[in-house]
């Protein structure tokens, strides 16, 4: 083969390779997820639930404290469309409300434990030896206890006297803010569970890391004179983004559940602010005699968890094709 | 073999001591003082006596620093005295004692369940993979999986009770093979099932594709024994490597499970003790929690290489 026609087969090699459009590698995953109709709806049922959080109080069309005991327990009519409940409050603008908080939980949730995670995930990955074997023990060991025990004893015990100093503030400088027990439950809540959820962050952003670093394209690049911050930029993180973006709906989901049991349970987020926890929990007094009171709060709830699982389900498949059998 | 299993409990000491401590450390600094606990919660006005209370810190060794007093739990601990409950003044062991059965009964026959249906789903799913019955059985997993047990027993126990009027209101606990503890039962069973739905399911998929299966096929070994003989020993590997996530999940959700169904076990005591603040029974439950979990997976552990003795292999060069 002659130089000219070596040439000629180069040529005809790219203009092949340009005819077709060239796609990255997120609108590629991105294809193969609108192609998952149980993704797609679980998409548009979690895109639903964040526009209701935001824009809450614009459509509620009551308000969520707002009570009329002569409509008390009152089955679903046009005014109430998911009934009243046992003080005579709309329950669907509860639901809506409870929308809000378990939205602006598991977003703040997320945020911190992936930031946590991959600090400290990358640290161990680039530091290396001891330290990374620390972290390591503390991953192992945050996963291998009943963890919401755990978390539980934190939200207890750090509660009242957080209160207390709270209370204090107030007498010392009476400023409105330190009024606003609500503050605690919620930063209490996200903070535990946050402490719970950074592990599995860390530990998967840690294998990411440390995966990819030692793939010989990296090495080729890190040879070739690309700076630590490149590599990080052009190789690490564009291919770990898979795994991140699958773990990211998965935490989001799982914080939701994490947060409505808490108040399931009466230790997060306390009435009369609406949770769709604490409505679960106080629909059960009387689900014998009025079960709309639990049933509404408990599907919109079971909904949301599968529209997440579909999600996490398709983003899986479409993020990590190698999985596929 | 012996050496192994030390060398597991040698490591397991210092994680529950860790937590331990982190318990300890919360109740002791964040709650504030038992004695002036049990004080605020006695009935009318009791003297909040300062001197009284003194007295009584001193004698329970209250005015000690906070590493002694906690190696003193320990001490008390190893010596199976897990202390007495700050509400109800019971011995922790003894409440422990009669809580843990319930739970352990209904985790086991949960345990059992969801691992019998759950293989036989997944083994059918993948011998029809891709096909409808395929489809049908893995969205149902995915369904399960996500749904809290809060939710599901609920709307199952409206749905069941209320509407279809097939039993009555469960609730209580009057031994295991008694019908109100059938709907506590499918619904502890129901979520860790898609865990073993998806991870048999996937194994026999795997499976099917090696070429001893295709050998067999080719020899015109009947379908369900080539099932029964080359492709159930193979699962059991994964579904074992789960015990462990699903006994945290039990411990997780029996919590839930019992406060709603009323089951006297150690989920209704957790939520008393911490509804109570009462901090001796939430330690020594923490303690027995992590047992439970170190149990089941060092249990895992030993069963492990006796289902593939290839595991041991691989673990040993682990190690090295």
């Amino acid at each position: 083969m002659n130089t000219h026609e070596y040439n000629e087969a180069i040529n005809a090699m790219q203009a092949t390779l340009e005819s077709e459009p060239s796609r990255s590698l997120i609108k590629d995953a991105f294809s193969r997820l609108l192609a998952n109709k149980g993704a797609v709806v679980g998409m548009v049922i979690i895109l639903a639930l964040f526009f209701v959080a935001f824009f809450g109080p614009y459509i509620t069309p009551y308000d969520f404290l707002s009570q009329d005991l002569t409509i008390r327990n009152q089955k679903a009519t046009w005014a109430h469309p998911f009934g009243t409940d046992d003080l005579g409050r709309d329950v669907l603008s509860r639901i809506i409300y409870g929308a809000r908080t378990a939205v602006i939980l598991s977003i703040s949730i997320t945020f911190i434990s992936f930031i946590i995670g991959t600090i400290v995930g990358a640290l161990g990955a680039y530091v290396g030896g001891k330290v990374d074997a620390f972290i390591v023990w503390i991953i192992d060991l945050t996963m291998s206890i009943p963890s919401l025990l755990l978390v539980v004893v934190i939200n207890t015990s750090l509660k009242p006297p957080l209160i207390r100093w709270m209370e204090e503030m107030y007498l010392k400088t009476f400023r409105p803010f330190y009024r606003e027990t609500i503050w605690v439950d919620f930063v209490l809540v996200f903070g535990s569970l946050a402490l719970i959820k950074w592990p599995k962050a860390a530990r998967i952003i840690r294998g990411q890391i440390l995966s990819i670093r030692n793939q010989n394209y990296v090495t080729a690049a890190r040879a070739s004179g690309v700076s630590t911050f490149g590599i990080l930029k052009k190789y690490v993180i564009p291919n770990a983004m898979g795994p991140v973006i699958v773990l990211l709906s998965a935490t989001l989901g799982e914080a939701m559940i994490l947060e409505s049991t808490f108040s399931f349970l009466g230790i997060g987020v306390r009435p009369p602010m609406p949770s769709w926890g604490n409505m679960i929990s106080d629909g059960l007094r009387v689900w014998h005699i009025h079960p709309h009171i639990l049933v509404a709060p408990a599907s919109v709830l079971a909904i949301v968890t599968m529209a997440f699982s579909f999600l996490g389900d398709g983003l899986n498949d479409a993020f990590n094709p190698r999985q596929w059998n | 073999m012996f050496r192994y299993v030390v060398s597991r409990l040698l490591r397991w000491v210092p994680t529950v001591l860790v937590v331990l401590l982190v318990v300890y450390a919360l109740a002791f600094f964040g709650a504030g003082d038992p004695i002036k606990l049990i004080f605020l919660r006695a009935p009318g006005d009791v003297a909040y006596d300062e001197v009284r209370i003194e007295a009584m810190r001193e004698e329970a060794g209250l005015n000690r620093p906070f590493f002694v007093q906690f190696a003193d739990y320990l001490g008390h601990l190893v010596r199976g005295d897990f202390g007495n409950s700050l509400v109800s003044g019971r011995s922790v062991g003894g409440m422990i004692k009669n809580a843990l059965p319930i739970t352990l009964k209904l985790g086991l026959a949960a345990t059992l369940l969801l691992t019998l249906i759950g293989s036989v789903l997944g083994v059918i799913a993948a011998l029809n993979h891709n096909k409808s019955l395929d489809t049908i059985i893995s969205a149902f997993a995915l369904t399960v999986w996500g749904i809290p047990v809060f939710v599901s027993g609920p709307l199952l126990m409206v749905l069941l009770v209320r509407y279809l009027n097939v039993m009555d209101v469960p609730y209580g606990w009057k031994g295991l093979f008694t019908p109100q503890i059938i709907l506590p039962l499918i619904v502890l069973s129901i979520t860790p099932m898609a865990l073993i739905i998806r991870q048999a399911r996937s194994a026999v998929l795997e499976v099917l594709s090696e070429d001893y299966i295709r050998t067999a096929r080719s020899k015109g070994i009947p379908n369900i024994q080539i099932v029964l003989k080359h492709i159930l020993r193979p699962i059991l590997t994964p579904i074992v490597n789960q015990m462990g996530l699903i006994t945290i999940n039990m411990l997780n959700n029996a919590v839930l499970i019992e406060t709603v169904f009323g089951i006297p076990g150690l989920g209704q005591m957790t939520v008393k003790a911490i509804s109570g603040s009462d901090y001796p029974v939430i330690l020594g439950l923490v303690f027995i929690g992590s047992t439970v979990v170190l149990t089941v997976n060092l249990a895992v552990d030993l069963v492990f290489p006796l289902l593939d003795p290839r595991a041991l292999d691989k673990r040993e060069v682990k190690k090295t």
